[in-house]
């Protein structure tokens, strides 16, 4: 491997001083002169008519400025918006999720727009819900939306449907030597930001320029969408993306349009930030799905056939990533005969969106929990199950596609040397009533692709300035700075890694897809290459040497037949910058479409300890393993691998949406929405496995979505080792633990 | 509303203020002293995100009037770092990896300080204990355990 100076070291972030200082800028934290308030009112009921909305006595109340409901939006596309949440900023005719935006009030201070809100008088008329997803999909079952339509094999309440098929199902089921069918059930889930969704829309009528300030995971994107929307040339929208407090997915639609609609009818800047009640009611969370899986395997532990089908429940909207999903499924483990059913359900929930590693923790908790019955009924070691069937180059992917050069093998391969499985049995297993087990579990993402450009450019004192338009929410930055580095051999503290916004920065796409460093980071690593050569072609114009024999470090171009002639960054600056000086600026440009994937697979044993008198259960030890492809940042790299694996600790065991039989949240608050405390997760060992990927910088693959797929996985499977008993719904909470122990009836 | 006086030190800055009976101590002292470092993840006392020092006790500021502060002893996270000296524990944040979108930290950072006030060698299991009222979304708490017992041993 080739030495580096500046990639692959662990690197503080280069943020960090303002974030413990608190200086660091989140949008709430923001306030503008002449700045108004948004407080939305939301539909109490999961689905209704809405016959009549009064805002005359809100509009009269001292403070108010606006009132604003669907007729009072700047007119949007109906068509889109009867379909797409995005185009849907406040209910119109029809509420068709408890929680949906239905009117917003503009006031000169949030309590005037509190009060305000309790003054709009809204007259429902209670409609049917469908708030289960197989309930939705059979015929007969009323509409989740009244403008849906049946069309030709497909019910109505059905948003889309896919099938992947491969071999011959009925010949990889008379080969087998076990059939072990099951369903698994998986509820909705937060991605659980702290900070709550907040923007800021700055809009001047004289000039119709508009600055859209908030911490967004793609702020071209919402750029993009907002233009189109409220029909602006992107000439006079500015999009600033601020620091996001915690991403996960969540920051894309629809809260930054609709107060962008606010700012243009009251024409005043306008501060929208949500409760915590409201991100919880109202954005985007995960789907609840259901999976049927039927698969046989070989007595050897080969797995011949695989049978799924897959419901995902995407709330009132389209949006659940159902298609990754289902590839995923089949996606981990070489199967000859294959089929793979997906459903996208409607129903009167709230509806769905993108959280880290969309669809694919839900899936994987259920083939991953289905390999570990077969391979334990079988009496084989549930690891080395996995390992002989583990896909690797070459294999297919349901559709298909064959696989490049992957790392699962080698990630199984690293738990299975790992302290907590090769000791797995020495564990105490102590005929008590607290019992302890250790399950193992796999999954991955496929990396996404979007275009993405950078600049670097050479300060006039010789230090390099990088130029990005991703939105970091994962420590690209750093990553970023490290790249420009890296390629300019300058210590890591003359570079400035700065986000520019929708104006100024060279386009990126969104941050999401486990895609910046993978697609952004090429662009850089081009931009710095780029400056590079500027620097070295300019020097060999000065020095009057060829520009082969020159070389840079620490901020010194020298010619290597003749180390006496050399020149400083710093000069070389002058000679590009200076009044009459005779050289261009240094302006290096990177620019990269990127179509090849980089697959990452995350490995993960944990060791429980379940009490079976309480069902309380402990997560004792835990070692969480990733392909990386290459670490450009150690440290944010186990970062990534550690957050991960508390949150697939928390949908393993805490974190569930529940919902009253009217399809009303239970639980719209951080108490009874249990996020993973420090006292409930253990110390997470990261081992960091590094198989080159073919197109990413330095062999890099993108790092933040995988370790998030297998964690429920293991959870369940650590639980049916500590007590035997299996359980295919997700959060394993102790009631469900005392259900399947027979402690607790019904 | 009428409003009433309030005279209480911030960050050892003395203030005399007339709040609303109504505003929590966050409000209060991110709207008028524009101290934003503390935030309102929750507003229900649930995530600590607003986690304040005061009089030595660490208080989830969403939840405390402010008018309940009167003559108190507050810090916050901008009182943390002086003359441009970070404490042990920011510093230690940022060498550890205990940093990600930083949302919780000026919170998390003030609940290890009270920790490490009253106990400064404390074990893996206190320090999971005593950070447990505050949440974190992107670590999965393993460097900002490892931050907090690297602060309390002291510099290497």
């Amino acid at each position: 491997m080739p030495e580096y100076r500046a990639v692959g070291r662990p690197t503080p972030r280069i943020e960090g001083v303002d974030k413990v200082t608190g200086r660091t800028v989140y949008t709430a934290d923001l306030r503008l002169p002449g700045m108004l308030h948004a407080r939305l009112l939301h539909s109490p009921h999961a689905h209704a008519r809405i016959r009549r909305i009064d805002t005359a006595r809100a509009r009269a109340l001292p403070g108010v400025e606006a009132v604003v409901t669907a007729t009072d939006l700047p007119p949007l596309d109906t068509k889109r918006a009867a379909s797409n949440r995005a185009y849907c900023l406040l209910a119109a005719d029809e509420a068709v999720f408890a929680g949906q935006p239905v009117a917003a009030v503009v006031a000169r201070d949030l309590s005037t727009a509190e009060e305000a809100l309790d003054l709009i008088d809204v007259e429902y008329e209670e409609l049917p819900a469908v708030l289960d997803p197989l309930d939705a999909m059979k015929e007969g079952s009323p509409l989740v939306r009244s403008d849906l339509e049946k069309t030709e094999g497909k019910p109505a309440n059905v948003a889309s449907q896919m099938r992947f098929t491969r071999g011959d199902l009925e010949r990889g089921f008379a080969e087998a030597d076990l059939v072990v069918e099951r369903t698994y059930r998986t509820p909705v889930v937060h991605q659980g930001y702290l900070e709550p969704q907040a923007t800021i829309v700055d809009y001047d009528a004289a000039s119709g320029e508009m600055t859209i300030y908030t911490g967004t995971q793609g702020q071209f994107s919402i750029r993009d969408d907002i233009c189109r929307m409220l029909h602006l040339p992107e000439t006079k929208v500015r999009v600033v993306g601020l620091e996001v407090g915690g991403g996960f997915g969540a920051r894309g639609f629809p809260f930054q349009a609709l107060c962008a609609a606010l700012a243009l009818i009251v024409k005043r800047p306008v501060k929208l930030v949500l409760t915590r009640h409201e991100d919880l009611t109202s954005a985007t969370p995960a789907p609840q799905a259901v999976f049927d899986l039927k698969a046989r395997m070989k007595r050897d532990g080969t797995l011949v056939a695989l049978q799924a089908r897959a419901v995902y429940d995407s709330g009132a909207f389209p949006g659940a990533a159902m298609a990754i999903g289902c590839v995923m499924l089949g996606g981990y483990y070489r199967c000859p005969n294959l089929e793979i059913q997906g459903f996208e359900v409607l129903t009167n929930k709230v509806s769905v969106g993108a959280y880290r590693a969309p669809a694919v923790p839900s899936a994987t908790f259920a083939i991953d929990s289905q390999m570990d019955i077969m391979a334990r009924e079988l009496g084989l070691d549930p690891l080395e199950v996995r390992l002989k069937n583990a896909v690797q180059e070459g294999d297919l992917l349901p559709g298909d596609r064959p696989y490049p050069r992957i790392g699962l093998r080698e990630c199984l391969e690293q738990v299975r040397d790992s302290a907590i499985w090769r000791d797995r049995d020495q564990l105490e297993r102590e005929p008590g009533p607290r019992r302890r087990g250790i399950g193992v579990a796999a999954g991955g993402w496929l990396g996404g692709l979007q275009p993405a450009a950078a600049t670097v450019m050479l300060n006039g004192d010789g230090t390099v300035g990088v130029l990005v338009g991703a939105n970091d929410i994962s420590g690209t930055n750093t990553s970023f700075a490290q790249i420009a580095a890296e390629e300019l051999a300058l210590p890591l503290s003359q570079v400035r890694v700065t986000l520019g916004d929708s104006h100024t920065a060279p386009f990126a796409g969104v941050t999401g897809g486990s895609k910046t460093l993978f697609t952004v980071g090429r662009a850089v690593k081009a931009a710095a290459e780029d400056a590079r050569r500027q620097i070295l072609e300019t020097a060999a114009q000065r020095l009057e040497v060829p520009v082969e024999d020159l070389d840079c470090v620490g901020g010194v171009v020298r010619s290597r037949a003749d180390p006496e002639k050399s020149i400083t960054f710093d000069r070389l600056a002058r000679m590009t910058t200076g009044f009459g000086a005779a050289y261009p600026p240094v302006v290096g440009r990177g620019a990269v479409a990127a179509r090849k994937q980089a697959p990452g697979f995350s490995v993960q044993a944990a060791e429980v300890e379940v009490d079976t008198d309480t069902g309380q259960v402990r997560v004792l030890g835990y070692v969480t393993v990733q392909d990386v492809g290459f670490a450009v940042n150690p440290l944010s790299v186990e970062g990534q691998m550690e957050g991960a694996t508390a949150q697939g600790i928390g949908m393993g065991l805490f974190e569930e949406m529940l919902y009253d039989d009217r399809g009303r949240l239970l639980n719209p608050g951080l108490l009874d929405y249990r996020l993973p405390t420090a006292a409930d997760v253990p110390h997470i060992e990261t081992l960091i496995v590094e198989v080159p990927s073919e197109d990413g910088p330095y062999g890099a693959r993108g790092v933040g979505e995988p370790p998030v797929t297998p964690g429920s996985a293991a959870i369940a499977n650590a639980i049916h080792d500590a007590i035997g008993v299996r359980i295919t719904e997700i959060p394993i909470t102790p009631e469900r633990i005392l259900r399947s122990l027979g402690k607790v009836k019904g | 509303m009428s409003k009433l006086p309030l005279t209480l030190t911030v960050n050892g800055e003395p203030y005399q203020l007339e709040v609303e009976p109504h505003r929590t101590l966050l409000e209060v002292v991110r709207d008028d002293l524009r101290l934003t470092g503390a935030k309102e993840g929750c507003g229900t006392g649930d995530c600590g995100a607003c986690s304040m020092i005061v009089n030595g006790r660490l208080v989830t500021s969403c939840l405390l009037l402010a008018v309940e502060a009167r003559g108190a002893d507050v810090l916050t996270i901008e009182g943390l770092a002086r003359d441009g000296r970070l404490h042990p524990l920011q510093q230690a944040f940022i060498d550890h990896g205990g940093v990600q979108c930083g949302f919780c930290t000026p919170g998390m950072i003030l609940a290890a300080k009270c920790l490490l006030d009253t106990n400064p060698n404390p074990s893996e299991e206190e320090i999971r204990r005593a950070v447990a009222g505050n949440l974190c979304r992107c670590t999965g708490y393993t460097k900002i355990v490892q931050a907090i017992a690297a602060a309390a041993e002291g510099p290497a």
